[in-house]
């Protein structure tokens, strides 16, 4: 290969990628021109709900069942991960993925006997567990403190550098959406999320083409409830005060609305509903009280003349193809040289050779 | 010992026989196709091999092991593939998509390596790619210029073709076709025949459930025929054309000499 052909496959790259690459580094920049902490607060907060949207996208949007007791692994990450460095005095570095595990295992424990089963078992299940979590966290007050919550959650520190500023924690969870948005994509785009598709679109023809149903519905949920305790972790370290309040089920309707209003089984769509719900809200902060008839307003809205969201089951690509680059098509070689004959079926056994 | 041996197997939703006692075996490398009016319970017999349906008495063999208590994706791991009379499509998946998946327990990607993605997840990809193209290439231009599209929005005669196409995918050992070529007029009809003949010339066995007299006695080496949930006779086509029971089946007692 020669030096002209990198270059072109270099600059063809960044072509491609160009937006990509034009978003991340808006993102990454923000917090240099913008100087009002109350902007980062928000776009924080965006940020934990882009991972929750995501992850509940990963079993609502991806695996087409439906769980709306999200808040629940939420708020165990936020409670483990507070109990953990305060009361066992562990590092947050150790904390945030602890808390994850300790979410995934919960996970684990209401996915084993509801997954097996087809039809509502699980969103039964995840309400009930949603209602029961906030029950507990209330009535156990040797170990929640009850509806006082837990406050004076020490600030996260990474080695010898402690969080305290708003851009601090606005890189710290820069970096978690990072995390999360590519390692769903490479699950996504593999052939552990072709089962997963498979299982939402026809879960007998899965079944009969020798995808174990039971066993990617589980993994789709543990990895989801893993995802939302690390973002409960960060919500626990970055307010440094939790109470059951903020675990309800008001909290899974929230994240519910915001793939219905995004749209699910796509890595898009649950972005921008995170995006809007945090956004417009406190947009419209001056309407005070008449905010939530706006509120219900949008997804009357949505429900009537959109019904899959603002994006739809579908792959979005930001991919741009240089013109030297051509676009991915059916490979014509195939139709063209090899079998296009006057009989459809001459000679084209290859196929299906055992080999 | 049998390719694949139903050994009186008993199906009963409720208090109504879906199958009753059915036994026959058929041997590797046969086209068998099993015909009855509608209602006699073929698509049961076929979720019962397939393992969708558990039923309470008798066994079905495959290559001597007993199928009994298997899950379907532990049966198709075991290579019976099928096709479904409804077709099952993954709607909102491409025709790729669809033939990759159709390969499924074949590729070794799981969660770990689909998340770092070592070499060989790509080198796995393109294959299965390449594969899955392959076997789309059976059906000449009706499939493959349409790989990036979702499935729903193939017609229905490529809708069943698809489904063909990805139980081929899963390299099967034995293929239950359930009627195959419903909806599809008599020149695809035709081509479907010479595709199952060719099917089984590459080796895989295969069990079809029609309703096309064409196809029956153009394409199968022995029919099943069944009725009301029993097995009334077995043959090569010639001798189940002028079989009593199966007229008296199809056409009612009155009528049984118009045939002759």
């Amino acid at each position: 290969m020669n030096l002209g052909s990198v270059i072109k496959k270099g600059i063809g790259w960044i072509i491609a990628h160009g937006l990509y690459i034009l978003i991340l580094g808006v993102f990454a920049l923000l917090p240099f021109f913008l100087k009002n902490p109350y902007y980062i607060r928000i776009l924080i907060f965006i940020g934990i709900y882009i991972i929750l949207a995501l992850s509940l996208n990963l079993i609502n949007g991806y695996t087409g069942l439906l769980s709306i007791g999200h808040a629940a692994f939420y708020g165990i990450g936020a409670y483990s991960s507070a109990l953990l460095t305060l009361r066992l005095g562990f590092p947050f570095l150790i904390a945030l993925p602890a808390s994850g595990m300790i979410a995934a295992i919960f996970g684990y424990l209401i996915g084993k006997p509801t997954l097996r089963l087809r039809g509502i078992f699980l969103t039964l299940c995840t309400l009930g567990f949603n209602i029961i979590f906030v029950l507990a966290l209330v009535n156990w007050e040797s170990l929640t403190r009850g509806p006082l919550g837990i406050a004076g959650i020490p600030l996260p520190k990474i080695f010898f550098h402690t969080f305290q500023r708003q851009e601090h924690y606005y890189y710290l969870i820069f970096f978690l959406v990072l995390f999360t948005v590519a390692s769903i994509y490479q699950l996504i785009h593999s052939r552990f999320g072709n089962a997963l598709l498979s299982i939402r679109e026809e879960e007998t023809a899965a079944e009969a083409v020798g995808v174990n149903t039971v066993h990617y519905k589980m993994a789709a949920f543990i990895i989801s409830t893993f995802y939302a305790g690390i973002a409960g972790s960060f919500f626990a370290h970055y307010i440094r005060f939790i109470s059951p309040d903020s675990f309800t089920f008001w909290e899974s309707f929230t994240l519910l609305a915001m793939l219905a209003i995004g749209g699910q089984g796509n890595l898009v769509g649950p972005m921008i509903g995170a995006f809007l719900l945090i956004a417009i809200p406190e947009i419209f902060r001056f309407l005070a009280d008449y905010r939530m008839i706006f509120y219900g307003l949008v997804l009357i809205f949505m429900m009537l003349f959109r019904r899959e969201g603002l994006f739809r089951h579908r792959i979005y690509s930001l991919r741009i193809y240089p013109p030297w680059e051509k676009k991915e098509e059916a490979p014509q070689y195939l139709v063209r040289d090899k079998f296009l004959t006057d009989d459809p079926f001459k000679e084209t056994t290859d196929g299906i050779s055992k080999s | 010992m049998e390719f694949l041996k139903v050994n009186s197997v008993t199906k009963t939703f409720g208090g109504l026989y879906a199958l009753k006692g059915v036994s026959f075996s058929i041997s590797e490398g046969e086209i068998v196709s099993i015909i009855g009016p509608n209602g006699a319970g073929k698509t049961t017999l076929f979720n019962c091999i397939n393992g969708i349906l558990l039923f309470l008495e008798g066994e079905v063999l495959f290559e001597g092991r007993s199928l009994n208590g298997f899950k379907p994706h532990e049966i198709a791991e075991l290579g019976i593939a099928r096709t479904f009379q409804v077709t099952r499509l993954f709607g909102k998946m491409t025709i790729l998509e669809t033939m990759i998946l159709g390969q499924h327990y074949h590729l070794r990607t799981g969660i770990w390596s689909a998340l770092l993605r070592p070499r060989w997840v790509s080198v796995e990809e393109k294959e299965a790619r390449e594969k899955g193209l392959n076997i789309l290439a059976l059906f000449g231009e009706r499939l493959l210029p349409r790989i990036n599209e979702f499935a729903d929005t193939l017609s229905y005669a490529n809708k069943r073709r698809l489904e063909i196409a990805r139980a081929l995918a899963s390299e099967p050992k034995l293929l239950l076709l359930d009627e195959p070529t419903a909806g599809m007029n008599p020149h695809e009809t035709e081509a479907i025949i010479t595709l199952i003949k060719k099917i089984r010339d590459s080796g895989i066995t295969v069990f079809i459930i029609e309703h096309d007299m064409k196809v029956i006695m153009g394409a199968s080496d022995r029919i099943i025929v069944l009725d009301h949930g029993e097995k009334i006779a077995e043959g090569t086509p010639v001798q189940i054309q002028n079989d009593e029971r199966v007229i008296q089946a199809y056409m009612g007692k009155r009528y049984h000499h118009a045939s002759t």
